[in-house]
Parts: structure tokens; sequence; C-alpha cells
């Protein structure tokens, strides 16, 4: 595990610990699903209401969260999340935009493009792939995926746009 | 006999070109993804679970058993061969498997891991047929109050046997059941976390979370890591049948570990993995002389690979039997089940002989399959190796984004699957394992359920739950197994076994 710059404040070094940014995680959730759930109906033991188990769940789920916390807080040498955010953060960027392309197209343009889509905004992430390499891959992949899904699974899916 | 009638319906299932075909196909696809480093079992089920929907229920599971076992068989091939584990629970095969391949007895290696695995594969099945029915039995006589706190006591022994803090643990189950509320609730038809979403009014689809939490969550963390430098070094493999001596030396071993491997696989959070770490744990305490281990003894192989395979197959017995999965891969088995239609537990036996009996002979024609395709196949399973993640990477992409579409042909999947896909890696970065949460998210349904029931027939009594004597017996078993877990002795042995490797 890398340890991130000395100069880094002290208060987001603690942060940066994963127990800490775990229990806090468990904490945000809770906390949000108890916000949510303020207005269902809790109900009785006998006759549990819609809100019984999701305002139970939460409060356990913050009790926990808040153990990690402190585990993460009086444990020094606890792992730390690494330094470089943004080259970490990069996949994840790509990799949601592919798939949010693909799905927001795929019913209206089309399997081909929606593919296209999604080979092309996904390579954006694939470290080395040459342009002819990715363009090669989206042409076989769009035949497997015709192939496997629509011609063998006989699947109603779009393969054209439709003007 | 009963037991030889049962299992001749099984083969007669089975043995239908279609399974037939399904079967290999699945071995197939579980030795390939078994052999690829970044992808496991548990991405791929997930990503197949869409697929599966089209098909039979018993060819659907018949197809995704044989990927889980085939994938303990193509693990152990690079972790003998490259020093590369596949799957996790082939981490241990690499000390000494690759020792020996190094040493000029790879093929022995592999020879000795390939039949090591059969063995086991086959006296587990045998496990399964002889003692699934008896437990079928006992589950089938549950009332409410005793199947909830059976299921307190899987959910609690799984945290006890996953790795990694058991709090964080406890907290991911409590994660997985609050979205598994996400909905319309059954009983009150009120809606539950939906965010005024009314594609979230059904629920989240299990095969949406299992894909976007292991599959694209891997993919992330794949992308976000330093690609390794794979070099094969390809020994040349002079002759695959072992020698006399290994013969001696590895049958008491594969012995040991089928047994062992039987034992832990039925256990909740037990399974493939853990079988294999004890497994080496127990050969080198019963060796005569444990310095020969990490240098290419050859009991380190046949122990542990008899071990996984026979964890692997009877994970599937409290699985099939009282609809408890004690493991993430059988809890996207239950979920297929559940696609189809068929609620899991011990009723599944009775009502559907054939899906059952079909299961399990399909599992021992897996494991024959794989010995009969793996060894004259190695060559080539090692050539994929040279595939690199750039191209493995967009076609795991996009198999996953049309799987998704396609459980409900809605483009909403697609979009629910990349948030939890982002979840997946935070999950991942954060040392928050996610296979307890998948577990309390298929479970958790049947724990409201099972809940309701036992609190309108005590009259919203809680102490109904230790008034029933089988009820309070698992519920002591749970608080037993916390306690011990607790237990800083206990804790540090836990840990060590984790990290045998």
């Amino acid at each position: 595990m890398t340890t991130g710059p000395a100069a880094q404040h002290p208060a987001l070094r603690i942060v940066r610990r994963k127990n800490v940014l775990a229990g806090l995680m468990f904490i945000g959730v809770a906390a949000l699903g108890l916000w949510v759930s303020r207005t269902y109906p809790v109900g009785t033991a006998i006759r549990m209401g819609t809100g019984y188990m999701p305002r139970l769940l939460c409060w356990i789920l913050m009790g926990l969260g808040a153990i990690v916390l402190v585990q993460g807080l009086r444990d020094a040498d606890a792992p730390r999340s690494p330094a470089s955010i943004p080259a970490r953060l990069w996949p994840i960027v790509v990799v949601t935009a592919s798939l949010i392309a693909f799905g927001l197209t795929l019913e209206r343009l089309g399997l081909v493009i929606a593919i296209l889509l999604l080979i092309g905004i996904g390579s954006l992430a694939a470290r080395g792939l040459k342009p002819w390499e990715a363009a090669a891959a989206a042409a076989g992949l769009i035949l497997l995926s015709w192939a496997i899904f629509i011609a063998g699974l006989g699947l109603v899916i779009p393969v054209w746009p439709d003007w | 006999m009963e037991l030889i009638n049962n299992l001749s319906t099984g083969f007669g299932i089975a043995l239908t070109p279609a399974n037939l075909g399904f079967a290999l196909a699945g071995c197939l696809i579980g030795t390939l993804i078994g052999v690829l480093p970044g992808i496991g079992p548990i991405a791929t089920i997930a990503m197949l679970l869409p697929l599966t929907f089209h098909l039979e229920p018993v060819s659907g599971l018949i197809m995704l058993a044989g990927i889980f076992y085939g994938a303990q068989y193509g693990g152990s091939t690079t972790a003998i061969l490259v020093n590369l584990p596949g799957e996790t629970s082939s981490v241990v095969t690499c000390i000494d498997g690759h020792q020996m391949a190094r040493q000029g007895r790879a093929g022995s290696a592999l020879a000795i891991a390939a039949l090591g695995s059969f063995f086991a594969g086959t006296v587990s099945t045998a496990v399964i047929a002889m003692f699934a029915p008896p437990l079928a039995k006992v589950g089938q006589s549950f009332g409410a109050p005793e199947y909830f706190s059976l299921l307190v006591l899987g959910l609690v022994a799984a945290v006890v046997l996953a790795h990694g803090s058991v709090i964080k643990a406890i907290a991911m189950i409590i994660l997985g059941l609050l979205f598994g509320l996400v909905g319309t609730d059954g009983q009150t038809a009120g809606e539950r976390f939906t965010f005024g979403i009314t594609q979230l009014a059904d629920g989240i689809d299990f095969a949406v979370l299992a894909i976007g939490i292991f599959g694209l969550g891997e993919i992330i963390a794949n992308l976000a890591q330093p690609e390794h430098s794979r070099s094969i070094l390809m020994e040349k493999i002079a002759r695959l049948w072992p020698t006399r001596e290994d013969f001696r030396r590895a049958w008491p071993a594969s012995l040991r570990g089928t047994a062992l491997g039987s034992l832990l696989g039925v256990l909740p959070g037990g399974g493939a993995t853990l079988s294999s770490f004890a497994a080496y744990v127990l050969e080198k305490k019963v060796a005569r002389d444990p310095s020969r281990f990490g240098r290419g003894a050859v009991e380190g192989v046949a122990g542990p690979e008899s071990a996984n395979n026979a964890g692997a197959q009877t994970s599937f017995i409290p699985m099939l039997t009282l609809g408890i999965p004690g493991n993430a891969v059988m809890a996207l088995m239950i979920g297929a089940m559940m696609i189809h239609g068929i609620q899991p537990g011990p009723q599944v036996m009775t009502e559907r002989p054939t899906l059952f009996w079909g299961m399990v002979a399909s599992m021992w024609i897996g494991n024959l399959m794989l010995l009969v395709i793996n060894l004259p196949l190695i060559g080539m399973w090692v050539q994929l190796l040279k595939v690199p993640y750039r191209f493995l990477y967009l076609s795991i992409l996009l198999f996953c984004a049309i799987g998704v579409y396609t459980i409900g042909n809605s483009p909403f999947a697609v979009l629910l699957a990349a948030f939890f896909g982002v979840l997946g890696y935070i999950f991942m970065r954060l040392e928050c394992e996610p296979a307890p949460m998948i577990l309390g998210f298929v479970l958790g349904p049947l724990m409201e359920d099972n809940l309701r029931r036992a609190m309108r027939i005590s009259g919203g009594d809680p102490m109904i739950f230790v008034q029933r004597p089988i009820s309070l017996g698992l519920l002591v078993a749970a608080a037993i197994l916390l306690v011990i877990v607790a237990l800083p002795a206990i804790r540090s042995k836990r840990e060590e076994a984790f990290q045998e490797s």
C-alpha cells in the first residue's frame, strides 16, 4: 500500500484509512435509509408495517458503522487507501460512461451503434489498445453478440436504428 | 433401493444430448475462466445468469455447476504451470505444484491434481446423493421460527468463516438485507426505498446486483491496477503419468483432502477455498518430513486439489436441501433457481426430483468430462494466457451490458448495474467483502417472511424463538460461533489460516 505525501493534512490522513472510510460509508447509508424511510408506517411486532424492517436494519447498520469507524480511528497502522485518486477514478468514469451510453442508445439506435459506443468509450481505459485493435474488437464483438443473442437465443433487440 | 432409483432418474436426465452439451459447455467455460486470472467463477456465473433464463431450469443449473467446478480444474493448471493461481482456491497449489513443474515434474503434478480432483468429485457426489435426502426431511419439519433461526445461523457462520473483519462482514450482510428490501413490500403493498423510480417498484433484480458488484466491480478494479506482466515459462511436459513413488505419496493425501473438503464444504461460509487451505495445513502437519513442503511435495498438490473439488461439490448440500447458500456461488445458484420461479428449500427434492437428481448425476459426468478433456488440452489452455487483458476487458464489459439488458429488456437495468459496479469497486478498495452482502440480499426476503409468520404465530412475542427447542438450539449455536470468533486466540488463528500463502 502506498503512503501519501508527507505534507498531507493530518485530518485527511486519518480519513484515508480504510476502516474510517468504510465506517463513514455504513453510517452514511444508514442515515440516508433512516431519512428516506421516515414516513414509512412502522406498525407493531405482530403486524409489521412497511417501515419496521428498514428502520430496524438501518439502526443496526449505523451501530456497526460506528464500531468500524472507532476501530479505524484507534488503529494508526491501519491500511490506507492509496494516494493517486485521479488515476483510479478514470476507470470508474469510463466504465460507467460506456454503460450509460449503451443503456440509453440500445433501444433507439440499435445494437450496432450501442456496441460501437460502448467499445469506443470503453477503450479509453484499455491501456495499450491500438485504434485498429479497437475496431477489430468492435467488429468481432458485434458479430458474436448478434450470433449469440439474436440468432441463437432469438432475443428481440433492434439491430439498426429505427428510422 | 431408493438411492439407485433416484440416481438412475438423475442419469436419465443428465445423459440427454442437450444436457450433456450444457455440462460440456459449462466445463469448458469454467476451465477457460479458471485459467484466466482477472475473472473469477463468481463474476462469470453472474454474467451467464441472464443466459440461463432462456434455458430449461435443469439445463441452466447443470451449466452453472459445470462452470463452478471447471474453474477449480482450470485454476490449478495455471497454478502449476505458470505459478499463477487462476482462482483463490488454487493459491496453495502454487506452492508445491509450481516447484514440481520447475523440477520437470509438471506432467506428474497436473495428472495428480486431475486424478485427485476426479476422485474427490466422485466421492463427494456420492456424499450428496446419500446425505441430501435425510437432511431435506429434517428441513421439511421446520416451521417459521425454526427456519428463521436456521437462516440466522447460516448468516452468522458465513461471517465467521469469511476472511477479513467480522464486524464489516456483518455490516455487509445488513447492507445486503437493505438492498433486498428495495421495492414493493409484499405484505403491506407499501413502497420501500424506490426513490420515486418506477423501475425499482419490483425490487432490484438479483442478476443485476450480482453482475454489477462482481462482474463490473472486478473490471474497474483490474483497470485501476497496473497490468501484471505475465511471463509464461512453458515447461515442456515430458511425461504425464506420475511415477510409482508419486502415486504412493499422493493417494493417502488425496483421501485426507477429500474427507476434509467434503466436511468443510457443507459448512456455511466453507467451500473450495477454505478446504484447500485447510488441506495444505493438514498435509504439512501429518507429513513425516514437513521440510519437503514448498520444494515440490506431491502431497501438497494432491491434498488441496482433492479438497477444493470436494468442498466445491458438497457446498451444494445446504443449498439444495435447505435453500441456504453457504457461499457467494451458491447464492448465485439460488438466484438462478428463483429466476425460473423455483423456491429453493427442502421441497425442491420432492417436488422436482428430476431437477435435483439430474443435477447430482451431471456433477459426476462433469467431473469425468473435465478429466478427459483437460489433460490433453492443457497446452491450449495455457496459450490462452497470452490474450491481453485489454481485449478480455472489452468483451466482458459488453457481455455484462447485454446480459443485464436481456433480463427484463430494460435499459434502466444497465444503468443500475453500472451503479453497482462502482459500489463493488468501492467495497473492494475498502476491504469490505461483497460475498456476505449477496447472501444477505438473497436471504433477506426469506428471513423477513419467516420472521413475520413467526410473529403472527406467537402473537408478537419474540420469545417464540427460544421456546421452541430446535430454534433455540440453532440460535445458541449461532451465539457460540460469534463468541468464539470474538476470542483473541481464535481470531489470530483464523487470520493465520487465511494467510497461509
